[in-house]
């Protein structure tokens, strides 16, 4: 593939998340679907090099706050004399969340954003930063 | 009938007069040959350097393009133009310091640095770290770059088509041109051969003048 069509295109994709249903006071758990680009490999969310720029959701609190976000074990690479810990292919991300007990009900929309810092073996790509939007309903 | 016995004597007339062709004709050459070979071997390494595996891949003088001009800071707040480097060969490589491809390729570039510079080559570094020199400078220390880091901005990537993906590196001749392009990791052999590819085209005298190749006093034709 030329390189500008590499460049032009997000190394990941994201399922659209399906709505969620949260009990105020209680626990809800988003598990959010990624495949990164066959070919491609996106750094871990605890890279072994300082350098490095790790794979991050974050989430903007409102009608649910995050209590944890989960990443899954990474794949160790090494990429010339790098070692690196990475994401391919299919993988999760969890995040659970929490309705507080005095939390509107209804229904809502939670958006997060997720960064990540796409390489090849050959050449890297710039940071990027997409938007998450997870459908919300509270009860 | 039994053939056999002709048939061992066939082969051992055919193994005499194998044999006594190598010694009429062979043997007495086999020092010349190996005195040509050895000469052929002596002229090849002492004929221009470092030629190896990679061929230099720039374009022909006529196919150049401007290298597009830009002022950017370095380390030390200093402003810097791109055409303050005309009538030296530069290597300008946009790269960020989270870029593994880009990591591999930095001590190849100290090298050339090294190698180089007094024959009028210069390395320009431009980082593309949005967490601009915070990030760079203990990066520059640790990988001990000796050579001339700036920071980059989307105004000077667009200048040279966007430069998304890193390495970038453009090869530029000692009249500002851009010779060759690499996207993504490029051979160590291939940088080497195009630098000093570039470099014999017009050497610079301590003065600073151009000197002219010696292919071109030959022909008469040299500016």
């Amino acid at each position: 593939m030329p390189v500008f069509l590499q460049a032009q295109q997000s190394k990941i994709t994201i399922t659209p998340p399906a709505p969620i249903a949260a009990k105020r006071g209680g626990t809800v758990t988003e598990t959010l679907k990624l495949e990164v680009l066959p070919g491609f490999h996106v750094n871990s969310d605890k890279p072994k090099d300082e350098f490095i720029i790790p794979l991050k959701l974050t989430w903007a609190d409102g009608l649910l706050l995050t209590k944890s976000v989960t990443y899954p074990k990474p794949e160790e690479i090494k990429v010339g004399s790098q070692d690196l810990t990475v994401f391919t292919g299919n993988f999760t991300i969890e995040t659970q969340f929490e309705a507080p007990p005095k939390a509107p009900t209804g229904s809502g929309i939670v958006t997060g954003k997720l960064r990540y810092q796409a390489c090849n073996n050959q050449m890297c790509f710039r940071p990027m930063t997409v938007d998450v939007r997870v459908p919300v309903v509270v009860e | 009938m039994n053939i056999g016995p002709i048939l061992r004597e066939l082969r051992r007339n055919d193994r005499q007069r194998i044999h006594w062709r190598f010694e009429v004709f062979v043997r007495p050459l086999k020092p010349a040959l190996l005195a040509t070979a050895a000469t052929l071997m002596f002229l090849f390494s002492c004929s221009r350097p470092a030629i190896t595996t990679a061929q230099a891949d720039t374009k022909p003088e006529a196919a150049r393009k401007p290298a597009p001009n830009f002022t950017l800071k370095d380390a030390s707040g200093t402003r810097v133009e791109l055409s303050s480097y005309h009538g030296k060969v530069v290597l300008l490589n946009f790269w960020a310091t989270w870029c593994g491809p880009c990591e591999m390729e930095i001590p190849w570039f100290v090298e050339f640095e090294q190698q180089f510079k007094s024959k009028g080559f210069e390395v320009v570094g431009v980082s593309m770290d949005d967490d601009g020199w915070p990030a760079v400078k203990p990066f520059i220390a640790a990988k001990k770059i000796n050579y001339r880091i700036l920071l980059g901005d989307d105004s000077v990537t667009q200048l040279y088509g966007g430069v998304d993906a890193l390495p970038t590196t453009f090869m530029i001749d000692r009249d500002g041109r851009i010779a060759a392009v690499h996207v993504g990791l490029a051979g160590k052999d291939e940088y080497s051969n195009e630098i000093q590819n570039l470099l014999a085209n017009g050497e610079t005298t301590d003065s600073g003048r151009r000197a002219r190749p010696v292919a071109s006093l030959l022909a008469g034709s040299a500016k």
